[in-house]
């Protein structure tokens, strides 16, 4: 190699040499990132990015010239004119023989290992496992842990490189997981095996290396070499995390995360990945309609029939007396379908998606997404929470708080006081709290003002209370006031869905003095309504409907007991079997795809209105999703093509209403975490384990 | 035979007191002239004590052997790092034949507390952790007892002797783990997490106990320095060679007539030790068969090493061995040397803290397998293949626990691979 000195590296970079290759890395490096520089691939099992570096693998090793041992290279720092070997005798060796280590003690079961397949453990075997072993011992076998119902425990088959522990401990929060005994007899799990309370439990599914670790509800149900993985969106809360859906044959099997730096950097909610199974059970799968005497009974047909059925229904009806809901989990197509079927088809402006009471108008963009780009949450020096609970509301941004809460910012909360996994300072119960903030005399005023870029988060049920417009009015002047510059605007609204925000772009909301969702649900039960259409069950209840006499007509995608009131039952497609367009809370438009079609005879959403547009009124004038998707872009921008997966800026304009704050105490929008949605309410596996973290909400739900 | 060294004579130790014989409390500590000249050493520069103990060559008494002088001047200079520095003792002595520390507690514990102090002094400190193993539970109540009437004294708390340095000492039982005799995986547990050696670097002088700069030193050690301080530079050393000056605490156990803890001059020639100090080899030297020099983890000696070993941390390495803690565990030929070196593998698979794999999956195996082998069963390959594993195992860690463990392994295998290829002939 080289005997000419070096020339100098760059400003704050350093000369390394991997395997005889020059290359930069910036002062403070290890020897892994000069490999990886190199584009030498490096084997590990411990060292994961995101994760504190423990170093206890020994697998990374490389030799590095003039050191007399091999040297774990995940954590080695990276000196001027290093000379590192990854490919030496000196560096396979050591490889070799940790990975002999790891693999005596190992059971081998990879034929019933649901790991199999994607398994780094059996990967890297390949590469440096033997293939006779000399030991002839006996094996280890370690006692399974029960730690609840979202990961499967296989604990023979740990290899102990921690990282379960460590993403508890570090990023989820939750000092649950953790190693109890030395040596050989050392065991991971959870301290008297109770159950992960954390709702970012799943992920150490995927952290984990080895089948130690495997998803319990997914266990024994597919390889992944027979499933196709679909890339798209979680759009189950308001983040809008990207994630893989994988089927096999029509069904979803499994969701697992994609890696995205600027929204989930590569988590996933427990919500998300272990609700799939309400994909498949109770789906509507044919047009219903209510036959027979009397109350009659709900029986399959055929879409004309349920079509005609509704065409008679509206036939005559007062454009006034007509009304539609639509609930949280639709994109912008099935909202902007919806919303042109009751006011263009229909002519009537019932139409709402809002919660019941929330009068928060949707004129300003900036007053209901968060201003503060997800990336940024992480640079925020101080924090305030307005009723809202981002542990339960969104898991993902939870993570960013405990960092910045970390590196030394203050957390205030102004509503009910959470576990949120990081220690807050609790202000008060009631929105008059602002008030006092926005007078700027007490400690949490002036430590907000000196802050740089503080962060304030309106919870979604803010919104939905008789003094929502008043608290977002004062939450936004404490914003101008504290939490904006040139560069910064510390004010979000966190909602519950990405639905929710796309509804609100597409205008699902009563225009031309309609009536809003609270408004029609009375005169629903006052029958002053004669025909409503229920686009999803809407948080709704059977009592919220009880009285109604008129036609209800159910349009969704399962068969809930608000689809059995109806008389006319519309089969839809669920979110994974669509291609749609939904933004997040940050005002970010991504779009889904189809990973399966709709079961049987269900219809893709907007088919169905633009169907019966035809049949009941005027026709919507679009033919295909592209002339869909060209109407969505034309009335709102942030859905054109090339606005997709960007950010458009969000002028501010002030928000919120002027009024009165009263003493009612602020709450979060998510009671039961795992029953968070329409959708997860369908799911058994969610209920499991709702059940498992609060036995008594489980009942009372 | 060469001339023999000349017994210490009591103003010669630096542990007056090891036997037991005289008063262990403060009265007859400073008869003995303790804690006189603490004023002045609190009141001479840190620097200086540094560089005398560099002259000194004081090296570490928990069995590494590097220059007390020279650790301690790895600590940043206080105003620099704007943090609190520690001087962190480690007393928990657990290498298998090791004992000495403890009778430093339980005869002279105020030697300790004034190392403590003038350690802390020197390095900067405010405050001294004392880390006893949780077994000494007698020693460290002596202990505490002995720093209780420090405090009394005047020697310990604010403004000590009016010098304007300020020292708090406190003692931490641990719970009973070898390895959190390892330094990091000590500051771990006094930090109340699970005994786990750290991933080096960073060192502890610039990242140690709660992310401060901390010194650890054995017990001996930190006892040692304020008699080095004290006395002129000659006091200490006249003994020893080079490098290896000084007096050292040797604890002989095993086939001896009188196992003992003894303060001896270093540089001593390990026959001279056990012949003066211990009462011989049960049965005559002739009758020995093997020696540890220095704790577990030494590589074994035969007698014919043995014989030309000088017990400094230079005279070791050439036999293949090293000095560790000095602690000579003797066997003549009535003892089962394979049963010993697996017991003492046992040892190190029971106290591996499992952190990192060569050591958690590898140790375990070693002992098994050697543990077959010493019964006779298994085949000569195997006893290669024993080798290759400790290889295997050796400098692939975090810390130096494997290395420690698989020494004696090795040094089993080469000096007494006879034994086990005559159990295995006879087991077949």
């Amino acid at each position: 190699m080289t005997t000419t000195p070096l020339p100098p590296a760059p400003e704050g970079m350093l000369n390394v040499y991997v395997d005889g290759r020059l290359v930069h890395v910036r002062k403070g490096a290890t020897v892994m990132d000069a490999c990886k520089a190199a584009e030498q691939e490096v084997p590990h099992f411990c060292y994961h990015k995101r994760l504190s570096v423990a170093g206890n693998c020994r697998m990374c090793m490389v030799e590095i010239e003039g050191f007399p041992k091999p040297v774990a290279s995940c954590h080695w720092p990276a000196a001027e004119g290093m000379k590192v070997r990854t490919d030496s005798e000196t560096a396979t060796t050591a490889r070799k023989g940790t990975m002999e280590f790891l693999l005596i003690n190992h059971p081998l079961d990879c034929p019933i290992c649901d790991q199999g397949g994607e398994c780094t453990l059996q990967d890297l075997s390949v590469a440096y496992g033997g293939d006779r072993s000399h030991f002839h011992e006996g094996k280890r076998a370690v006692d399974d842990k029960d730690i609840g119902a979202k990961i499967k425990t296989v604990m023979t088959r740990c290899i102990h490189c921690t990282r379960c522990i460590r993403f508890a401990t570090e990023i989820a929060g939750v000092q649950e997981m953790g190693a109890t005994g030395r040596g050989e007899a050392m065991q991971v799990g959870t301290y008297v095996e109770s159950a992960l309370t954390s709702e970012l439990a799943g992920n150490m599914i995927d952290l984990c290396p080895v089948g130690a670790l495997t998803n319990r509800p997914f266990a024994y149900t597919a390889r992944p070499w027979e499933l196709v993985g679909t890339d798209t969106i979680d759009v189950l809360d308001a983040v809008g995390g990207h994630i893989r859906l994988d089927a096999r044959a029509g069904k979803v099997m499994r969701a697992v995360p994609r890696e995205c730096d600027a929204i989930n950097e590569e988590w996933m909610t427990d919500a998300a990945r272990f609700s799939t199974d309400a994909l498949s059970s109770n789906r509507l799968t044919a047009p219903q309609l209510r036959k027979g005497r009397g109350k009659g009974k709900l029986e399959n047909t055929g879409w004309a029939e349920a079509f005609a059925a509704i065409k008679e229904a509206v036939r005559g009806v007062r454009k006034t007396r007509l009304a539609g809901l639509m609930d949280n989990l639709h994109s912008a197509e099935d909202g902007y379908a919806f919303r042109a079927f009751m006011q263009d088809a229909l002519g009537s402006d019932n139409v709402d998606s809002r919660m019941a009471g929330n009068l928060v108008d949707s004129k300003s963009h900036a007053a209901g997404i968060c201003n503060t780009p997800f990336k940024r949450w992480d640079d925020a020096d101080a924090v305030l929470l307005v009723g809202c609970n981002p542990r339960l509301e969104a898991p993902l941004l939870n993570i960013r708080l405990r960092r910045v809460v970390k590196k030394g910012a203050p957390v205030f909360v102004v509503g009910e006081v959470a576990d949120l996994t990081y220690p807050v300072t609790h202000l008060g119960d009631t929105a008059k709290e602002l008030e006092t903030l926005l007078d700027g005399k007490t400690a949490a005023a002036k430590a907000l003002a000196k802050a740089e870029r503080p962060l304030i988060v309106v919870g979604g049920a803010v919104l939905a209370r008789p003094d929502g417009r008043a608290i977002v009015r004062a939450a936004g002047e404490l914003a101008e006031k504290v939490a904006m510059t040139d560069s910064w605007n510390g004010f979000n609204v966190l909602h519950d869905t990405c639905g929710r925000i796309t509804a609100l772009d597409m205008a699902v909301h009563p225009a031309h003095g309609g009536m809003a969702t609270a408004e029609i649900l009375e005169n629903w039960r006052e029958n002053h309504v004669d025909v409503l259409f229920l686009y999803g069950d809407c948080d709704l209840t059977p009592a919220d409907l009880a009285g109604g006499r008129g036609t209800l007509v159910y349009i969704g995608t399962h068969a809930t007991p608000l689809a059995a009131m109806a008389d006319v039952v519309l089969p839809a497609a669920a979110w994974s079997e669509k291609e749609g367009l939904f933004a997040n809370a940050e005002g970010r438009v991504q779009a889904t795809r189809a990973a399966v079609p709709p079961p049987l005879s269900a219809k893709e959403d907007w088919k169905i209105f633009r169907a019966l547009s035809e049949q009941v009124g005027d026709k919507l004038p679009f033919d295909t999703l592209a002339q869909l998707r060209a109407a969505i872009a034309e009335f709102c921008p942030a859905y054109a093509p090339e606005a997709i997966g960007t950010i458009l800026p969000a002028p501010w304009q002030g928000v919120g209403k002027k009024g009165k704050l009263t003493a009612k105490p602020l709450a979060s929008s998510v009671g039961a975490y795992y029953l968070r949605t329409a959708h997860h309410r369908e799911s058994a596996w969610m209920k499991t384990m709702q059940a498992e973290v609060a036995p008594v909400q489980e009942e009372a739900a | 035979m060469t001339k023999k060294l000349p017994k210490l004579k009591l103003e010669d130790k630096c542990f007056p007191n090891l036997d037991g014989a005289g008063d262990w409390g403060i009265k007859g500590y400073q008869k003995r002239g303790g804690y006189k000249g603490l004023k002045k050493l609190l009141q001479t520069a840190p620097a200086e004590h540094i560089d005398k103990l560099k002259k000194s060559a004081l090296r570490g008494r928990g069995g590494a052997g590097f220059s007390t002088g020279m650790k301690w001047s790895f600590m940043p200079k206080p105003e620099q790092s704007g943090k609190p520095h520690y001087l962190v003792c480690n007393a928990d002595e657990g290498e298998p034949g090791t004992c000495k520390d403890r009778d430093i507690l339980r005869n002279d514990p105020h030697t300790l507390v004034e190392g403590m102090i003038v350690g802390c002094y020197t390095l900067g400190a405010k405050a001294g952790y004392i880390y006893v193993r949780g077994e000494y539970y007698d020693e460290s109540s002596r202990l505490n007892q002995a720093i209780r009437e420090a405090y009394d004294a005047g020697f310990l708390g604010k403004n000590i002797q009016g010098t304007g340095v300020d020292v708090d000492v406190y003692v931490h039982l641990g719970a009973g783990a070898y390895i959190c005799g390892e330094e990091t995986a000590l500051l771990e547990s006094l930090e109340g997490k699970k005994g786990q050696p750290r991933l080096k670097p960073p060192f502890p002088a610039g990242f140690g106990l709660y992310g401060c700069p901390t010194t650890i030193n054995n017990v001996e050690t930190i006892a040692q320095v304020p008699p080095v301080l004290k006395h002129p530079l000659d006091w200490w050393t006249r003994w020893g060679r080079e490098n290896n000056h000084g007096t050292k605490i040797f604890s002989i156990s095993g086939s001896v007539n009188n196992p003992c803890n003894v303060e001896a001059p270093m540089s001593i020639p390990l026959r001279e030790l056990i012949d003066e100090y211990a009462g011989g080899v049960i049965g005559g030297w002739d009758n020995l068969q093997a020696i540890i020099p220095g704790g577990s983890s030494t590589p074994i000696l035969t007698k014919e090493l043995a014989e030309q070993a000088i017990m400094d941390f230079d005279g070791l390495k050439p036999l293949g061995s090293s000095l560790g803690t000095a602690a000579v565990v003797v066997m003549n030929k009535d003892v089962d040397v394979l049963r010993v070196m697996t017991r003492i593998a046992a040892f190190y698979k029971h106290e591996s803290c499992g952190q990192c794999t060569p050591c958690r999956e590898g140790v375990g195996w070693v002992y098994r397998l050697m543990h077959r082998l010493a019964e006779g069963k298994g085949t000569a390959d195997e006893l290669d293949q024993l080798y290759a594993i400790t290889k295997k195992i050796e400098g692939r860690t975090i810390c130096a626990f494997a290395d420690g463990a698989m020494w004696p392994v090795q040094g089993t295998l080469r000096h007494f691979r006879e034994l086990f290829e005559e159990k295995l002939r006879d087991g077949k």
